[in-house]
């Protein structure tokens, strides 16, 4: 076998809690595309932010060629031809995309125009459309992502690690990522392509590393292998897909939005004339590339922000200027999108974080003093029944896993819950088995009679959940139709905007 | 627990390090350290007074200590607590001359307890509802308040509250019977150490055992989610603001009815900025507040004590320095104990994972 370009052996990195890796030895030869698969928290960013020399390493070696070498910041991994993309972009918003490529890399005086026409070779070759001379935080995040290609090829980098870089892409844009990787390893480059999706290492990969808990658990050539045997090794069981009723829903309507309008002032609607309707045991998705109006519509319904016009409805009342308190005493249960943020309190204990949602029900209050026994109680429980990894209510959120966090959050909203939740993106990078859970609590709760409104990127767990799915895309709804009445083409135009030519009949 | 015992460990560490420090700063005056501390040391534990005294200036520093501790709760910097303390103490001076006459003891310190604690708890709510209704930075509001209420009291010491004498800026003498009792012969000690122990308990229980303090600490560790869980933070910066000025203006009853029987200029001009060091060291704990505070109080005296020193001229000021060099050493222990801890962890996972 030829000398693999980059090759990695028998490293291992603690964190202070937590092995990310152990022992782990990969490589990648000239012109493959080496794609690192497993589920999230499985170690895989882990081991690319060693090599790109974002982090240490506790023990092993880096080879880069046959030699063995010292990365200790990504100075030196660009020095050696190594880029990496970041999950999160590393990019300064209020700079050009041209400022942004050539950051880093360039000394005293600067001649813009010299550097635009080199860049704009570099981008012609590949097909990429992206101004230079606009602000990148203008830029849609598709184009972000290859700005950051960019920054790569202008340091002629023979080695580009992405980090779930589709997570962001609609269909379409991911088709060009994919070309994009072709032709770059067409050209004698590698490329380590990180991911939880299946679908796209059998698309694209040479060969694939499946990781799991730190370790290597396999590798594996795509001709030799398919997508059941990859899914069985990622999670080491077999997965059964949750089995849903198919029933028509029937039931009274719970939550009901009649020409919901968000503005603010001197800008583009954030949302315009959003009308529906829930009814109890119903799961309506919503489909949309991330950042068209979903957050802000969950924001409206659960009291974050108030729209400027229409009116929403919760089993018949008015709550549209009802405080987020009332809110949540009429039974809304809310699993936000970012539970960093919204969701929870990293630095406070589980029970702390249960009892935040109750902290004005006096329930859990004997004259003003907190009923530890009754809310540690009932944590212990919640941690049993959804299956949380804690040693018990007293761990800090912070020092759970992501999947974990989630199903703390996701318990105590679902017994909020009464009447609706609201569910965004909250399988978002989750590991399967953690999906599997959070799904099989949705479809319990639709069994309770409950309604869920379910905001989704993956359109396969829309298709495998909802009962019924409006796509969305710049704060509009671009229509509402029966699971199963739309084609995967035909939502992904949705999702870019373009409207169906053949109406569809509504739902 | 472990890891609290740990933060004690280091704690202790970090002020051993710092008086060995600034012991041999002493070197540099010429004097031995260790006969001077020796001797010093002597007088302070052979003398009731002085043991006394320890507690006297411990007092004001709890108080101070805990309206930045409390605020640092809901992740907020309360920086004027020099402030609110002397508005409290305008109100315990004002309240003791105006009705030290006409009203029992118990009655009027009742009175003044109060009046001081709405005084300080006043000057903190303007600036938590500046905070919550502008957005206004609450660590430069409440530090320019500071300078504001100052000039106040003197304008008072100068009209309206000015001795009956009207020869210098101070008020009249308050009359025995508005005296805090004193609760150990021979010392200066009086009621207010047991009040502001009582206060550092209280504010502990109200922030870690009920539904308030549940609110304060989770706006200060997320107010995003907080807010998604129907609280406002803006209450909630409002609240806490006013309870860390009652706090601080509870100290404005010790020092005017406990020690200084009278408002003068520049009273106590430094607590508050001892309560953030003070605060800071016992990490935002309230109970801890009590001990660092003590610790303090210690150092004060053994400074004073040094200066009584016959015949080696070491100026009373040297305290400043060796509470300056204790709170370095206390930052860098933090430091320490992260690096060790991580450490630790490291060995310990590596271990576990062979």
């Amino acid at each position: 076998m030829a000398v693999p370009v980059v090759e990695m052996r028998h490293v291992t990195k603690c964190f202070a809690k937590v092995i990310a890796n152990k022992d782990v030895s990969l490589a990648v030869g000239e012109g493959e595309v080496l794609a690192l698969l497993g589920e999230n928290g499985a170690g895989k960013s882990t081991i690319m932010k060693i090599l790109y020399g974002l982090y240490g390493l506790d023990e092993g070696e880096i080879l880069i060629r046959g030699q063995q070498v010292q990365i200790k910041n990504p100075a030196d991994a660009m020095a050696r031809g190594i880029a990496m993309i970041q999950q999160h972009f590393s990019l300064v918003p209020t700079h050009t995309a041209a400022e942004n490529i050539i950051l880093g890399n360039v000394h005293g005086y600067i001649s813009l125009k010299d550097h635009n026409k080199r860049l704009e070779k570099i981008a012609k070759e590949y097909g990429f459309d992206v101004p230079m001379d606009r602000p990148v935080g203008e830029l849609a995040v598709g184009q972000q992502q290859k700005v950051e290609i960019l920054k790569a090829l202008y340091i002629n980098a023979g080695v580009l690690i992405m980090d779930e870089p589709t997570a962001v892409l609609t269909p379409q844009e991911s088709e060009h990522l994919m070309q994009f990787i072709k032709d770059f390893t067409a050209k004698g480059n590698s490329v380590v392509f990180i991911t939880h999706k299946m679908k796209e290492v059998m698309e694209v990969a040479d060969r694939i590393v499946v990781m799991r808990n730190g370790v290597v658990v396999d590798e594996v050539r795509r001709a030799d292998t398919d997508e059941q045997q990859l899914a069985r090794l990622m999670i080491g069981q077999e997965i059964v897909p949750p089995v849903r009723d198919q029933k028509e829903c029937t039931g009274d309507p719970v939550l009901t939005l009649q020409g919901v309008c968000l503005q603010e002032k001197h800008a583009a609607p954030l949302l315009s004339d959003i009308s529906f309707t829930i009814r109890q045991g119903e799961i309506f998705g919503i489909a949309g590339v991330s950042g068209n109006g979903q957050d802000d519509l969950c924001d409206v319904i659960c009291g974050l922000k108030k729209p400027t016009a229409g009116q929403i409805l919760l089993a018949g009342q008015d709550i549209t200027g009802a405080s987020i308190r009332r809110r949540n005493a009429c039974g809304i249960g809310y699993v936000p999108v970012d539970r960093y943020r919204d969701g929870m309190v990293m630095d406070m204990t589980l029970s702390e974080n249960i009892l935040l949602k109750r902290c004005f029900d006096k329930d859990w209050f004997n004259h003003g003093f907190i009923r530890r026994e009754k809310l540690d109680r009932y944590t212990n429980q919640l941690i049993e029944n959804h299956r949380v990894k804690a040693n018990d209510c007293h761990d800090t959120a912070g020092s759970l896993s992501g999947g974990n966090q989630q199903k703390v959050v996701l318990g105590r909203e679902v017994d909020l819950a009464s009447r609706l939740l609201i569910l965004n993106q909250p399988t978002r990078g989750l590991d399967m088995g953690a999906v599997d859970r959070i799904h099989h609590v949705i479809l319990e709760e639709k069994a309770n009679r409950k309604a869920v409104l379910l905001i989704s990127t993956e359109l396969s767990e829309i298709f495998e959940m909802c009962d019924r799915i409006a796509v969305m895309h710049g704060g509009k709804f671009m229509g509402i139709y029966r699971n199963g009445q739309l084609t995967t083409q035909q939502i992904g135009l949705l999702m870019a905007g373009v409207p169906l030519e053949e109406e569809v009949q509504n739902a | 627990m472990k890891s609290k015992s740990n933060v004690l460990l280091y704690n202790i560490a970090a002020v051993v390090i710092g008086l060995v420090i600034s012991g041999l700063l002493l070197l540099f005056m010429k004097v031995n350290p260790l006969d001077v501390c020796g001797q010093a040391l002597q007088k302070i534990v052979t003398d009731k007074y002085n043991l006394g005294e320890i507690l006297v200036k411990a007092t004001p520093l709890i108080f101070t200590s805990l309206a930045f501790a409390f605020t640092y709760n809901a992740n907020l910097f309360n920086i004027g607590a020099q402030g609110q303390f002397t508005m409290g103490a305008i109100i315990a001076v004002a309240l003791s001359l105006g009705l030290q006459d006409s009203l029992p003891t118990w009655l009027l310190l009742l009175l003044v307890l109060l009046g001081s604690f709405a005084g300080g708890a006043a000057v903190g709510g303007l600036i938590g509802g500046a905070k919550a209704k502008f957005h206004a930075n609450e660590f430069l509001v409440s530090m320019m308040s500071t300078y504001v209420i100052t000039n106040f009291m003197d304008y008072l010491l100068r009209t309206s509250l000015q001795e009956t004498k009207a020869e210098y800026m101070q008020t009249d003498a308050i009359s025995s019977s508005a005296y805090l009792p004193n609760i150990i012969p021979g010392t200066r000690v009086h009621l207010g150490f047991v009040i502001a122990v009582a206060a550092a308990v209280a504010a502990w229980i109200l922030l870690n055992k009920t539904q308030l303090g549940f609110q304060i600490r989770a706006v200060g560790k997320n107010a995003d989610a907080s807010r998604l869980g129907g609280i406002s933070s803006g209450k909630i910066y409002v609240i806490s603001f006013m309870i860390a000025g009652g706090l601080a203006g509870m100290a404005g009853l010790t020092e005017i009815n406990g020690v200084q029987h009278m408002l003068l200029r520049d009273f106590n001009a430094s607590i508050g900025s001892y309560g953030i060091g003070i605060a800071i060291l016992a990490n935002g704990n309230p109970l801890g507040c009590i001990f660092a505070s003590l610790l303090f109080g210690f150092l004060n005296v053994m400074g004073t004590t040094m200066g009584r020193l016959p015949g080696l001229n070491i100026p009373a000021s040297i305290i400043e320095l060796i509470e300056g060099v204790v709170m370095i050493c206390v930052i860098i222990s933090y430091a320490v104990r992260y690096a060790m801890d991580t450490k630790k962890k490291k060995a310990m996972m590596r271990k576990a994972g062979v």
